[in-house]
């Protein structure tokens, strides 16, 4: 009868270290915090090609996950009516976009302000785009530019032409039908860019200098890839008359 | 055989025990200790606080120190040098690249600045028109879980308020735009939308044969070219006269109109038959003329006047029978004072004897 006593007693006092120990012990987990803002972006990119595309700047400023466009006139030669044919095209000029995980908080802000014609010191003409850049994060070391230079301007456009026909919608340069697509038709070339830091503001200016002939600059924060344009000099280049300074773009050759 | 005396004295026992035990342990050494890491979460629980200290933050358990971190920051603030900061019953701690966030209900902390502002779910704007009756239907398409009013607003060309109304996001709006012209519209929701479009509601006049047109008097000889003097009137009944006088030719024949109730557009057409039967200062431009009134879903032809000796013939173009014959003077057919095109465009032709006199013009409402 005392041995039962006992161990009744021997029960309680282990039974009570369990409980306590198991309700005060550190509940442990690791954080995996680079995979984050990598699934962040790997989202985003997923589902750029479908963000709603808007072209009214009060729109750009309320909404998120939006692409901020232009809209042009492409030209296109229409292989089943066999001749050329105008239609309408968005020209991606800025992004809002945002995605949470669980510790990180992922936004990147870009807007094409100035773009124009330039010569860099070389004597090279160039195309000079002012782009405001907002990062949540404060870590863009990453960042890449480049520009995409079509071998045939045409043929690219013949070929968003058949995404036109077949959605009866404008489809986004770069963008349609998703990034990437379009890389039989472009030359990645590696453009020179620089990031200028504002003391007072958080918009940072990105100054990316591409090509004349460029069609768009791709920013590359790996893995979310976004294109961003220069209406005004898609404008002059894809008129009925060809600039005289755009040089002509080759099939790629080995050099 | 236990005695009810002897399960008191157990239960007793073992209250004591447990009490002495319980007593002993938050000052010795812990359920376990606190890992040092640099990135990790912790659920603690038990008399956990963290001070915040000049280069570190400490973690303490009762009085015992039990790691250091960089910096304490609770619920997204950092402390201030020599602040405490404790939740109870449980904290949660997340450990990242050294620096300790606190939080008491279990929310992770977030990293990154809020750069963009205001973040908004996105407003599908669609803008459909029935050309015929003018009518524009604006559609907003929103994931919403509540509704927001919009107030849709159109002015005129000299900032009257023309339409007014409102509607729902999401859901639609719609209005018709009484007469032609140019307008501006504002779609205003906010925060969502506050944005201005451009409207254009007009009458296009074209496919023109001998036929010429003018917002005012038209007094000159013109047969060598044109035959019809087509007059728009649209603007004198936008401003809002209640009756307009037109001087068609140099003799002084004029026509007065009084304004056209709901009228979308007005035209008055005045022909001339003959190349050179009347001098420059004869009775020109009044052999036939007729008035020709977009209302809001037709188009009304109405005879005015007809003069001269040759014999003419007015067609139009109707739905569903195409060209029509409406009025034949000096010969026989039809004397149609009045019709009606239930369409939103319509050719005009005047012939007469003289063929090269005869004129057509085509006219499109566009909205």
């Amino acid at each position: 009868m005392w041995s039962l006593a006992y161990g009744l007693i021997a029960l309680a006092v282990v039974a009570f270290v369990v409980l306590y120990a198991a309700a005060h012990a550190p509940n442990f987990t690791t954080v995996n915090l680079a995979d984050q803002p990598y699934g962040a972006k790997k989202w985003i990119a997923e589902y750029l090609p479908s963000f709603p595309k808007v072209d009214a700047t009060s729109r750009f400023r309320v909404f998120v996950n939006v692409v901020r466009v232009a809209r042009a006139n492409a030209t296109a030669y229409d292989y089943g009516t066999r001749q050329c044919t105008t239609f309408p095209v968005y020209l991606p000029v800025g992004y809002r976009l945002e995605r949470a995980g669980e510790n990180v908080i992922y936004q990147i802000y870009l807007n094409v302000t100035r773009c124009r014609y330039t010569a860099l010191p070389r004597g090279e003409p160039a195309v000079l785009y002012e782009i405001e850049l907002k990062h949540s994060l404060d870590q863009l070391p990453w960042l890449e530019v480049y520009a995409a230079v079509p071998h045939n301007l045409t043929q690219y456009y013949s070929w968003l032409h058949s995404y036109y026909t077949a959605w009866r919608r404008p489809p986004a340069v770069g963008l349609t039908p998703r990034v990437g697509a379009d890389e039989a038709f472009m030359e990645l070339v590696k453009a020179e860019h620089v990031l200028v830091y504002n003391a007072t503001s958080d918009t940072a200016k990105l100054y990316v200098a591409a090509p004349a002939a460029a069609l768009y600059v791709l920013l590359v924060d790996y893995p979310l890839k976004l294109p961003l344009t220069c209406p005004e000099q898609i404008a002059s280049a894809s008129s009925e008359s060809q600039r005289s300074d755009t040089p002509v773009i080759g099939p790629p050759s080995p050099r | 055989m236990i005695a009810f005396r002897d399960v008191l004295i157990f239960a007793g026992l073992a209250a004591l025990a447990a009490a002495v035990i319980a007593s002993l342990f938050p000052v010795g050494e812990g359920a376990s200790p606190v890992p040092a890491c640099s990135d990790c979460a912790f659920k603690l629980t038990g008399g956990y606080w963290i001070r915040q200290y000049g280069n570190y933050a400490a973690l303490y358990l009762d009085t015992r120190e039990v790691v250091r971190y960089g910096w304490a920051y609770v619920d997204g603030r950092p402390l201030s040098i020599g602040e405490n900061a404790t939740c109870s019953p449980a904290m949660y701690l997340w450990v990242i690249n050294g620096i300790a966030y606190v939080s008491c209900d279990g929310s992770p902390p977030r990293f990154g600045r809020d750069v963009l502002g205001p973040k908004l779910p996105f407003v599908d704007v669609r803008i459909s028109v029935d050309w015929r009756s003018c009518r524009r239907t604006i559609e907003f398409d929103a994931d919403l879980t509540e509704r927001y009013g919009v107030s849709v607003e159109v002015y005129d060309e000299e900032g009257r308020l023309v339409v007014s109304s409102a509607g729902t996001i999401p859901g639609s709006v719609s209005f018709s735009i009484p007469m032609a012209g140019v307008y501006r519209m504002h779609i205003y929701a906010p925060p969502l939308l506050d944005e201005w479009y451009t409207l254009i509601a007009q009458v296009r006049i074209l496919d023109l044969l001998r036929a010429k047109v003018f917002t005012s008097d038209s007094m000159q000889d013109l047969r060598s070219f044109a035959s019809l003097k087509i007059f728009d009137l649209t603007n004198f009944w936008k401003k809002g006269y209640t009756g307009v006088t037109v001087h068609v030719n140099s003799a002084g024949a004029s026509f007065t109109l009084s304004a056209p109730a709901d009228a979308f557009a007005d035209f008055l057409l005045a022909w001339e038959d003959c190349h050179n039967c009347d001098p420059a200062d004869g009775a020109l431009y009044v052999d036939e003329v007729w008035r020709l009134t977009f209302t809001q879903t037709n188009i009304v032809l109405t005879h005015i006047y007809s003069g001269g000796d040759f014999w003419h013939e007015v067609y139009v173009t109707s739905l569903p029978y195409g060209r029509v014959l409406i009025w034949a003077w000096n010969k026989e057919g039809p004397k149609l004072n009045s019709y009606t095109v239930p369409w939103f465009t319509t050719t005009v032709w005047i012939e007469s004897q003289d063929s090269t006199m005869n004129a057509r013009a085509t006219f499109v409402k566009e909205c």
